[in-house]
């Protein structure tokens, strides 16, 4: 199977290909949040080096979030867009266990907590369980780096912290003993082509938000005007 | 079929694509508004927009290559069109994101498309017999403008708001009044059985240009009730309405006598508004000038028209490259 993968969740821009036969790229392309310039021509030179036509795509899978709202619907969009138009399969993953996947690739195991940088202070966190395959231990949720620090059971067995949410966080996380920081900002693209290429492929694919746009929060909590 | 092109705009609460030929015949156009979400809030809340756009650009854009009877996974097709801007950047990034890659997809090129071009292409989707230049005046929620058109793609901004769009300060009045979003069919509706001059307007003249200025009427129809509590409803809407169309009309008198034209063309959503086309068919009689009236359909944002400026655009300019980024304040004068 020739699979692509898109990852726009955070303020990186970061594609990949891996090919029937074998061969794999991949690549951060941008770092600035400048997602919908650098991800096309991004695909499109990837598929050069590879040898494909974007025909010759049998599959797309992509990072559907939590993370940066309009990165996700760039990377979406892009992804909906392009298995549509070749009549490919779609596969969503997460941010979060691309982050543990990534971590698991590079000899990580045990406990494993993946936080994306959720802005306004908070996190999106998930945590895993690393042995010989990656276990979600939990569901997705918007937390801050202090809840989860002060929460975090005194007589806990060690655990691993990674993603961009604990690079922004670091002193918060460095309170916890016994913890180690798996340095790792993008959700790991590699992650994407094999989960991608093992998992069913969606009918749909939709953003992963965990937040009610701001109108709509402000809207419910506050008495409608007469 | 030859010189097809796909439109697509996203760049407010419309998903929207369209199949247009290169003689600008319509063959399919599509639009799925995510406006009754927005209804609660008195305006389109961007966010909302945003995340309604990526769960319908998918099959609005189907739905369009269908309709026109082209094969969705192999369309023959120019090129895309797609709004690049001015509008909601986060709403923008949905179409173009996805124009770029079905254009990467098909190996076709694409173009990014100034919206408020887009209006300006509407009339000659709708007359093949459209004789130059042309005096258009474009009023939406979003924008005001008073626009010279030499020929297709070819454009003098005369004047434009200096604050409130026309279709804006509709919005602001009918929330004032306690009425529904969007407050232009509201009021209009309303203003059908109510007195024009119940209540004292002053009509904003910014002087001798062609600028338009609406937030000072909106301030002034608010002191004004508040002195006059027991006016009808509909005397408010009708004065209101007359007051708007009164600035209009004047604006565009101006211009027509110092730039002589064959047509006078309304466009944008408040080219629905029933007093506006009544004034500009007057005018347009007066000066001896066809008037160009949009259909309904033709007045809302829709991707024919994206199509139709992108295939002039295509042909002059050429495609754009991937790395297009959206531009949510693009303005018409910048165009070239
Ligand atoms: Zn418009």
């Amino acid at each position: 199977m020739n699979i692509v993968a898109i990852e726009t969740a955070t303020p990186a821009c970061a594609v990949g290909v891996r090919t029937t036969s074998g061969v794999e790229v991949t690549r951060v392309v941008d770092d600035g949040r400048r997602h919908t310039e650098a991800l096309a021509g991004a695909l499109k030179t990837l598929l050069d080096e590879v040898e494909l036509e974007p025909r010759d795509v049998n599959r797309v899978v992509v990072d559907r979030g939590p993370g940066l709202f309009t990165g996700l619907r760039v990377g979406i969009a892009t992804a909906i867009a392009f298995s549509q138009a070749l009549g490919c399969d779609l596969v969503g993953v997460t941010s979060l266990e691309l982050l543990a996947g990534g971590a698991f690739d590079s000899g990580v195991r045990g406990t494993l907590v993946a936080c994306v940088d959720a802005r306004r202070g908070e996190i999106f966190a998930q945590s895993f369980l690393l042995e010989d395959a990656v276990k979600a231990l939990d569901s997705a949720r918007v937390s801050t780096a202090r809840e989860i620090v002060t929460m975090w059971p005194a007589n806990a067995t060690p655990a691993a912290f990674t993603g961009d949410g604990v690079e922004r966080y670091r002193n918060e996380f460095a309170h916890l003993a016994l913890a180690t920081i798996v340095d790792q900002v993008v959700p790991s693209v590699h992650a994407g082509l094999s989960l991608g290429t093992v998992r069913s492929p969606d009918e749909a694919v939709s953003p992963l938000y965990l937040r009610e746009a701001d109108a709509v929060a402000n809207f419910t909590t506050r008495e409608r005007p007469q | 079929m030859m010189g097809l092109v796909l439109g697509i705009e996203t760049s407010c609460d419309e998903t929207a694509a369209s199949v247009v030929d290169e003689d600008f015949h319509v063959l399919s156009s599509v639009i799925e508004s995510s406006i009754d979400q927005h209804r609660a809030f008195g305006g389109v809340v961007p966010e909302l927009a945003g995340r309604a756009h990526v769960a319908t650009i998918g099959p609005v854009v189907r739905r369009a290559l269908l309709d026109a009877g082209l094969d969705p996974l192999n369309p023959t097709i120019l090129g895309i069109a797609v709004t690049s801007g001015p509008g909601l950047i986060g709403s923008l990034l949905v179409g173009l994101s996805a124009a770029k890659a079905y254009a990467l997809a098909w190996g076709v090129p694409f173009v990014g498309v100034n919206h408020l071009e887009g209006h300006l292409f509407a009339p000659l989707l709708e007359r093949s017999d459209l004789e130059w230049p042309l005096m258009t005046l474009l009023v939406s929620g979003g924008h005001s403008l008073i626009v010279l058109q030499s020929g297709p793609g070819e454009h003098e901004v005369l004047g434009e708001t200096i604050d409130d769009a026309a279709g804006e300060a509709y919005d602001k009045v009918a929330r004032w009044l306690g009425l529904g979003y969007p407050g232009g069919p509201e009021i209009d509706h309303l203003a059908q059985s109510g007195v024009a001059g119940s209540l004292k307007l002053p009509i904003s003249m910014t002087g001798d240009d062609y600028d338009l200025s609406f937030s000072g009427l909106k301030t002034a129809v608010v002191r004004a009730t508040e002195k006059q509590r027991d006016l009808p409803i509909a005397d408010v809407a009708a004065s209101f309405q007359a007051a708007v169309t009164e600035q209009l009309l004047r604006k565009l008198r101006g211009a027509l006598e110092h730039h002589p034209v064959k047509g006078l063309a309304l466009a944008g959503g408040v080219a629905a508004n029933s007093a506006l086309r009544a004034g500009v068919t007057d005018l347009a009689k007066e000066f001896g000038v066809v008037a160009h009236l949009p259909s309904m359909a033709m007045c809302t944002d829709n991707a024919a028209m994206i199509a139709a400026a992108g295939t002039y655009r295509l042909r002059h300019d050429g495609p754009s490259s991937f790395d297009l980024s959206a531009t949510p304040n693009w303005q018409l004068a910048d165009v070239s």
